[in-house]
């Protein structure tokens, strides 16, 4: 297989705009729908969610699902009506409750009500999480200024260890995986509910991580041929280097991306959405790497007129590290 | 290839102690994965106290832990978190309601003068108390670590904790109402008094000073005591001396001298200052896993990744051959190795702990695939296996470096702004790629390198399919 890169690159770069685009405009509506780009879970907005699952020892208990408006009439009484519930689980016996931020006399009151309504509970089985506004504020702002912090880092290391070129246009594709990887979560927001907790801003920063790996394997190998073949076009550097390393970026992808399936298919609730977002990102970031931060570097030589490696430090031998 | 040998000594030696490692330490499982209750509280100021320093969080941290020493949690752990914040962990915690009634809420400080007639039942009532406490931590330092509790000692540490509440209450009821508060205290200070031993300094307001001195006169040479409480739990009893039985201890300043040690002053004058605090604390974030739900969530977790890891062994094989063999052989050392590490550097595993290993576990896969890809390029471009396999190495090691390197940086900035969930993913991520960096270059090397120093391994057609024909034997480096 061989993939011609830069003259298709027109192609390339239009399915990555339209995706971007795509992802602009969701977190747009999303952004009417729910005042922020995506649909902000617990850790960001602040609230209490109760998670209680019917004790089925007990006989008789778990004959049948919970009864959602069963729920919904107790709420009611205790002035929490603009709750969301989910009834969770195989047999439906588990429900979560998403409310405001409650104190612990509110909540161990609705815990007594609900329990006695639609209960018993097993007490070993619940899960309470509950998040005051402040808390919310401090982990979107962490959240956000590690993202930052990293891209900096990512900059100035690469900056180092190539030019300042490869690494703004690394940073440019970063952004872009960056981008899908939101834009599909403000889809499924707007779709199915689905929100976005620390956990998504993590699966964010170790996109950045890999994806900038996959990018800096094709670079380090489009200077390694400039080095070699300093007479040749930047467009043959780049689509060499990058067939040259094609079956390494698929096979990596493969390999990273198989757990994380497997975590996405059977693993716990918890990391369901944690593990979905690394395999659009992955994915975001071995496209890009390939047919994006590629191409645009070949472009970008091209321009400021290097089509030829006119650049005579690349030419010179790079100081060699030793294994 | 004598240096290969002895690499592979240091390699089985490094295995080994890890295998060590791991039966002999156990390995910490967060709360999300064995159960109990994270809370952050909240320091709230005051109008009296606007700005909280590193002074009020120290007082005020003492207060939460006598509070959640009270709860009977083992393995509970109170620290400080940014400039006005505690976090609490409490593994294990039955009673979650309970617990955040208990930590929220301004310390209670009460000075209070002991009943006539009491001096025996208290003598005897602390006697009981101190056999109880004495159990209570015999227990609790007999628990392994980080494990979880069976419901029988549970139960047991439920009892001892009720049986301890009892004793303080018997205790407390034993001493006089008191209106003399910790709002009224406004300074404690640990001194020494010239020898070994220890004094601590009280000093009160105006209005405090007054009603001190009504309590000393009232009680002095009595023999009866002055009894301390922090929430509602007696700290200290001094006697006041028969000299202030006229006008009791005036000036708003009195000292408590006695047994104490550096430590235990310095102890006591933290839990006076804490109490005298009227710091209002307010739990803002309160994390529960139920025990059950721990363990569910991290065998499902588990088993998931480890089958998808069982995929990319296999694909390893199928797809490079002995070299993804022997990376598979190189894995399985990176997941010993670093597994006891986690366990040497008692890091914390929580769910997305998990998941960050597992993903290192990728990252090390990827340096694999640099190294076997280059291998094959050279091979294809006619050298010998000896020289491919070497340059292979060599020239797969500037992508492998920089492309850890970057992942090292997120994990950095991860670590440094993260909290809670979002650490313990960047510090097992980081410890992985760290390890996997040594295990890529080292451990696939020296395998390498001796199975081709082997005769029956040396066709390239195990390292690169097709190409015998090409060339049938390699020549010696």
């Amino acid at each position: 297989m061989k993939l011609n890169i830069i003259q298709q690159r027109g192609l390339w770069w239009a399915i990555s705009g339209a995706l971007v685009l795509a992802s602009l405009v969701a977190m747009a509506i999303s952004w009417q729908q729910f005042g922020a780009p995506l649909k902000p879970g617990l850790d960001f907005a602040g609230g209490t969610r109760l998670q209680l699952t019917r004790a089925c020892t007990i006989t008789d208990n778990c004959g049948e699902a919970i009864d959602l408006a069963g729920v919904r009439q107790v709420l009611g009484q205790q002035g929490l009506d603009s709750s969301s519930l989910q009834v969770l689980g195989d047999d439906q016996q588990v429900l979560s409750i998403r409310t405001r931020n409650l104190d612990v006399d509110e909540r161990t009151t609705l815990q007594s009500a609900l329990d006695e309504a639609i209960g018993p509970f097993d007490t070993s089985s619940t899960q309470i999480d509950s998040v005051g506004p402040v808390i919310g504020q401090q982990l979107l702002v962490s959240g956000l200024l590690a993202l930052l912090v990293s891209f900096a880092g990512i900059v100035a290391y690469l900056s180092l260890r190539f030019k300042l070129d490869y690494a703004v246009l690394a940073i440019l594709a970063l952004a872009h995986d960056v981008a899908i990887t939101a834009g599909v979560f403000a889809i499924l927001g707007l779709v199915l509910g689905v929100e976005v907790d620390s956990l998504f801003i993590v699966s964010l920063l170790t996109i950045v991580g890999f994806s900038v790996n996959d990018t800096v394997v094709i670079y380090d190998r489009v200077r390694e041929n400039l080095k070699l073949n300093p007479g040749s076009h930047i467009n043959d550097i780049v689509d060499s280097a990058v067939n040259q390393t094609l079956s390494r970026s698929i096979n990596t992808s493969l390999t990273t991306v198989l757990p994380l399936v497997a975590i996405f298919i059977f693993g716990g609730q918890t990391l369901k959405y944690f593990a979905l977002a690394l395999i659009i990102g992955f994915l975001a970031g071995s496209y890009s790497s390939i047919f994006v931060a590629s191409s645009l570097l070949a472009l970008w030589r091209e321009r400021i007129g290097q089509a030829y490696s006119g650049d005579p430090d690349e030419a010179a031998p790079q100081p060699e590290t030793q294994i | 290839m004598a240096k290969y040998r002895a690499w592979l000594g240091v390699i089985l030696a490094l295995t080994i102690a890890a295998v060590v490692i791991i039966t002999q330490i156990p390995t910490r499982l967060g709360l999300d994965l064995r159960g109990g209750s994270q809370l952050t509280i909240q320091v709230q100021p005051t109008e009296a106290i606007p700005t909280i320093t590193e002074r009020e969080m120290e007082a005020v941290q003492t207060v939460v832990e006598g509070r959640v020493n009270g709860l009977g949690v083992s393995e509970a752990v109170v620290q400080q978190l940014g400039n006005n914040q505690l976090l609490v962990q409490l593994p294990g915690v039955s009673d979650p309601e309970q617990a955040e009634r208990v930590l929220g809420g301004t310390a209670q400080l009460e000075f209070r003068a002991q009943r006539p007639g009491t001096d025996q039942q208290l003598a005897i009532e602390n006697q009981v108390l101190q056999a109880h406490l004495g159990e209570l931590a015999a227990l609790q330092a007999s628990l392994p670590d980080g494990t979880a509790i069976d419901a029988e000692t549970q139960a047991r540490i439920e009892r001892l904790q009720a049986d301890i509440k009892a004793s303080e209450t018997a205790i407390a009821g034993l001493f006089e109402p008191s209106t003399l508060g910790g709002d009224k205290l406004t300074d404690a200070i640990a001194r020494p008094t010239g020898g070994t031993l220890w004094e601590v300094v009280i000093q009160f307001n105006n209005e405090g000073g007054n009603e001190f001195a009504e309590i000393s006169k009232a009680i002095a040479g009595t023999g009866r005591t002055i009894g301390i409480f922090l929430d509602n739990r007696l700290l200290s009893a001094p006697t006041v001396n028969v000299q202030y039985a006229e006008t009791g201890i005036t000036g708003g300043s009195a000292v408590i001298s006695g047994n104490f040690t550096a430590e235990s002053a310095r102890d006591l004058e933290i839990q006076l200052r804490g109490g005298a605090l009227p710091l209002p604390v307010e739990v803002v974030e309160n994390r529960t896993v139920g025990p059950t739900l721990g363990r569910d969530s991290i065998q499902r977790s588990l088993y998931a990744g480890l089958a998808g890891l069982a995929l990319v062994l296999v694909f390893m094989v199928v797809y490079y051959r002995l070299p993804g063999a022997l990376a598979d052989l190189a894995l399985i050392i990176y997941a010993l190795l670093t597994w006891a590490a986690f366990n040497l550097l008692g890091v914390t595993l929580t769910l997305p702990g998990i998941a960050g290993f597992i993903l290192s576990i990728g990252m090390a896969v990827d340096a694999n695939v640099l190294i076997f890809e280059r291998t094959r390029e050279e091979l294809r471009s006619n050298k010998t296996l000896y020289r491919s396999v070497e340059s292979g190495f060599f020239r797969a090691f500037s992508s492998i470096l920089d492309g850890n390197v970057t992942t090292l940086i997120s994990c950095l900035a991860l670590f440094y702004f993260g909290a809670g969930l979002v650490k313990g993913f960047a510090l097992t991520l980081g410890i992985g790629v760290l390890i996997s960096m040594f295990t890529a270059l080292t451990c696939t090397r020296t395998l390498m390198f001796l199975a081709i120093s082997l005769p029956q391994f040396r066709r390239p057609s195990l390292f690169c399919p097709g190409l015998d024909t090409v060339r049938p034997n390699p020549v010696r480096p």
